[in-house]
């Protein structure tokens, strides 16, 4: 029963951040306002349903979309400093995209995810292919982040050498969910078939935690399960990145909260994972519209102030 | 119900450790797999348990090749317990020792009344009930020792394998585990275990499988095993071997270089 | 490789006859003026004052080149510094977070408070990068077990991360005066003027030389601490002097040029290659190959969309990450 607990609460404030989400910004509505918003011809209707509501449900899918990747990438190679972004999956998908729109610029943008998705799937075996089967956490770590370190820097590069395709590259890059809206929605739709594939991992997930040895002895299939679940990781993150550019830490810290809150069986934490990176994103979304509007901050600065300190916290507990 | 080995060959990394091992497990006793430490008692019991492939050779369970069996299948008849263990994060003792049931359950690992029932058994015979709500990370070594083995035994499995299990206890949990391996036994396990200390196998098991250098040097009852000849080839020890004064089963005492 | 088997003082004279010629092309190639290779020498030691390109040789070029040797053995000392107090192979001023530091200390001024001017930069700079690197050792201080190096390293990603991301906030809040922070971030030599050249050299010729001073005492903290302290090094000393010169090093070098990465990175492991590991050779060593570094990234940064530039710094980095990747690997961790 405890669990429930806990449940009742991220909820409850996922509710109330969505309802924030809606009133503020750079023009602030009251409740009668947002929900005149919904139906058309009002005077809130464009503000809410082209701008607003869209973003909102598109924070939630991506924070849940990237936590649960985190959950995963955790949970398999159990090892808590590993996260899609630290492991340079993120950057390396990021890297494939800008490639894409400055070598393709005039090709149908809907192709993003799956070319974000090979560049992070790359990333994913060129960080195996360098460190091998079994490294320690820290080795893992500081080669993801040398990696996401170069990716980064191709793509600094990249844009710099093309200042005209810049404009649409940066937009994309900075972690933001600004301008984004209901395209961006249906392209992300189809990839939400991966957290039902996810969820169906969580017991397995659960006896890889136990160590190989017992798992394998509990009759899982370790090697497979790994694969599987690396991979819907990468092909979560890629699918976030693709609509709003490397957010980061987010995948870090939201398992690791949810994880304090729902204790470490999957089957809980899995969901929670989600519900948190959902509230994170949409707090984070919300502090940067709202902190000097009309300016808009990126949300991935917010989740970099938030995670990166979390990081250094975990850094030091890691034996 | 049999577990065998037919001329194995198991390492790591292309080095062989156990070489051309040919074994039977005899079916409802408490077995010891002794030898000095790198002599690949260990590697035996990983390649028995599966979590090793022989390079050479194959384990048989029940007359077929055991690592060509459905995993979860398998997970059903034999239990391993591992000699380290991780710490995981955020579990419970109860989640924990609920893991065991994983082979039984559905996708989603929900437990059935009998899986409680087996839950709630394994911790009374464990001596965790008490332990039940805490944090598998905040117990003691020798807590989280008893815990794991509840966890094995929550597997319900006829085959109970474990890999130096004394290893990490105080000696009244050392006798209590050796004591609760014993009930098991008689209740219709059969056992395999690693163990270091000679005179414990000596007491507690009813079969000794001596290895030297990859190979099975000699196995039978305690009192065929336990010879001084034995524990000066083996070990290069020289010892007088006595009577235990309340077991009254052979023990060794060492004698000085 | 032949040099590494010439004397050192040959070396020297290789190195060094290498940088002035790279300083040399680096004043004339790839200007949108015609500039040929007798103009920039002309301009040097015969200046004309009716020639259009000799005047751009002399106005733009030269304080361009010389800021660009400058900063080049700045942050090549800082690294070989860094890397003997911490006795960490990664250590670098980009890679530890001080660069980011130093840039979030100027972007914070300049944008909260632009009327301090290049001084005032220049001390936030100072400030910046003395909170991280602080921040850095203390953390790195908290590990004394054996993997603890790399944890440095990830601590300095980490806050690297951090002051990036407060630093892109404080440049979107202030767009106004934002424009001038921007170039400092991407590392470009482009603005490098006279004046900036006459507030860096004495910053930066005072500390390298004190750097200098310091690699006898590098030499002995390589026998490890306890054999340092038991040798009559004090360590406290040393390591609050190195950390003041790696400071003023790569807070004159950030404000005056922006965040070139890297450098210190790379270069000390190269002089190790040339000379071995006494660092009374390989210090100097460093500065030359860091001085050729950055003028060589420079000329490259001019060509690769001539007319336009592209920062040196993203050059830098391009070449930097690889070698990165490449140190994580080599070492068994």
């Amino acid at each position: 029963m405890n669990r429930f607990i806990p449940f009742f609460i991220i909820s409850v404030l996922l509710i109330s951040l969505v309802v924030a989400n809606l009133l503020f910004g750079a023009v602030s509505l009251s409740l009668h306002d947002v929900f005149r918003g919904f139906q058309p011809g009002s005077d809130s209707y464009f503000t809410i349903h082209e701008y607003r509501l869209p973003r909102t449900l598109l924070a939630i899918l991506v924070g849940a979309m990237l936590a649960l990747a985190g959950a995963l990438v955790q949970g398999v190679i159990r090892n808590p400093l590993a996260s899609p972004d630290i492991l340079g999956v993120s950057h390396g998908a990021g890297l494939a995209a800008v490639v894409y729109m400055i070598y393709f610029p005039h090709s149908s943008i809907s192709w993003l995810p799956a070319v974000a998705l090979v560049g992070g799937l790359c990333a994913a075996l060129i960080l195996w292919w360098l460190c091998g089967h079994r490294s320690s956490t820290i080795k893992l770590a500081i080669t993801g982040v040398a990696l996401a370190t170069f990716y980064a820097s191709t793509v600094d590069f990249l844009m710099l050498i093309k200042p005209l395709e810049i404009n649409n590259a940066l937009l994309w890059l900075t972690g933001s969910l600004w301008g984004r809206s209901w395209p961006q929605i249906t392209m992300l739709l189809p990839w939400l078939v991966l957290i039902p594939c996810a969820l169906y991992l969580a017991k397995s997930l659960n006896l890889i935690h136990l160590g190989e040895d017992t798992a394998i002895s509990l009759g899982a299939k370790v090697n497979s399960l790994r694969l599987i679940a690396l991979a819907i990781a990468v092909a979560l993150t890629a699918a976030a990145v693709s609509i709003c550019g490397p957010i980061g830490f987010l995948g870090l810290v939201a398992p690791h909260l949810a994880r304090k809150l729902f204790g470490g069986r999957h089957q809980a934490l899995l969901p929670a994972t989600m519900l948190v990176g959902a509230v994170l994103l949409l707090m984070a979304d919300l502090v940067a519209r709202t902190i000097d509007p009309p300016i808009e901050l990126p949300a991935g600065i917010m989740t970099a102030v938030l995670g990166a300190p979390y990081f250094l916290w975990l850094l030091i507990r890691t034996k | 119900m049999s577990l065998s080995t037919h001329n194995v060959c198991v390492g790591y990394h292309g080095k062989t450790i156990v070489n051309q091992v040919s074994l039977t497990i005899p079916e409802g006793k408490m077995i010891a797999l002794l030898g000095p430490n790198g002599c690949g008692k260990s590697t035996l019991l990983k390649a028995m348990a599966r979590i090793l492939t022989p390079i050479k050779g194959e384990v048989h369970w029940c007359g077929k090749n055991l690592h060509q069996m459905p995993s979860k299948g398998l997970a059903k008849q034999l239990a391993l317990l591992p000699q380290t263990q991780p710490i995981p994060e955020g579990i419970k003792v109860k989640d924990l020792i609920a893991y065991g049931r994983s082979p039984y359950t559905g996708f989603w690992g929900r437990l059935t009344k009998d899986d409680h029932t087996i839950i709630d058994k394994v911790m009374q015979e464990t001596g965790v009930t008490a332990l039940a709500e805490q944090l598998v990370s905040e117990l003691s070594g020798g807590q989280r020792q008893r815990v794991w083995l509840a966890m094995t035994l929550a597997q319900d499995t006829p085959y109970l394998l474990l890999d130096e299990p004394t290893t990490y206890m105080d000696l009244n949990h050392q006798v209590e585990l050796m004591h609760l391996l014993r009930q098991l036994n008689l209740s219709g396990k059969t056992i395999v275990t690693v163990l270091h200390d000679i005179n414990q196998a000596a007491r507690y098991c009813d079969h000794l499988i001596v290895m030297k250098q990859g190979q099975i040097n000699t196995q039978g009852t305690p009192e065929a095993v336990l010879t001084k000849d034995m524990l000066r080839t083996v070990f290069d020890l020289n010892a007088q071997i006595h009577r235990d004064p309340i077991a009254n089963t052979p023990m060794c005492i060492v004698e000085d270089k | 490789m032949m040099l590494s088997r010439l004397p050192f003082a040959w070396q020297c004279i290789v190195l060094g006859a290498s940088l002035l010629i790279i300083a040399w092309i680096s004043l004339f190639s790839w200007s949108a003026v015609q500039i040929t290779p007798m103009d920039a020498l002309h301009a040097l030691f015969n200046m004309d004052n009716t020639s259009v390109p000799q005047h751009i040789v002399q106005d733009l070029r030269l304080p361009r080149t010389l800021i660009g040797i400058l900063v080049g053995a700045s942050l090549a000392a800082a690294g070989v510094v860094m890397q003997g107090l911490t006795q960490n192979p990664l250590a670098a001023p980009s890679v530890l977070g001080v660069n980011a530091g130093a840039a979030l200390g100027m972007a914070a001024v300049s944008t909260i408070a632009p009327w301090f001017g290049l001084l005032g930069t220049s001390v936030a700079a100072i400030i910046g990068g003395g909170m991280t690197w602080t921040l850095v050792m203390v953390l790195g201080s908290a590990w004394k077990s054996g993997n603890d190096s790399s944890r440095l390293v990830l601590a300095g990603v980490a806050i690297s991360a951090l002051c990036a991301a407060l630093t892109k906030a404080s440049i979107i809040m202030a767009e106004d005066q934002a424009s001038g922070v921007l170039t400092w971030l991407a590392g470009s030599l482009a603005n490098a003027r006279w004046n900036t050249f006459d507030h860096l050299w004495p910053i930066s010729l005072f500390s390298l030389l004190g750097c200098m001073a310091l690699s006898p005492t590098l030499n002995i903290l390589q026998l490890g601490e306890e054999n340092a302290r038991n040798l009559g090094a004090s360590l406290i000393l040393t390591k609050l002097a190195g950390s003041f010169l790696v400071l003023l090093l790569v807070a004159s070098a950030i404000s005056s040029v922006g965040s070139i990465g890297f450098v210190g990175l790379l270069v000390p492991h190269m002089a190790k290659m040339l000379c071995g590991q006494d660092h009374r050779r390989f210090l100097p060593l460093s500065m030359l190959l860091g001085a050729m570094l950055v003028v060589l990234s420079d000329i490259i940064s001019r060509s690769i969309i001539f007319p336009m530039e592209t920062p040196a710094g993203a050059v830098l980095a391009l070449i930097g990450a690889p070698f990165f990747i490449y140190l994580v690997r080599k070492r068994t961790l």
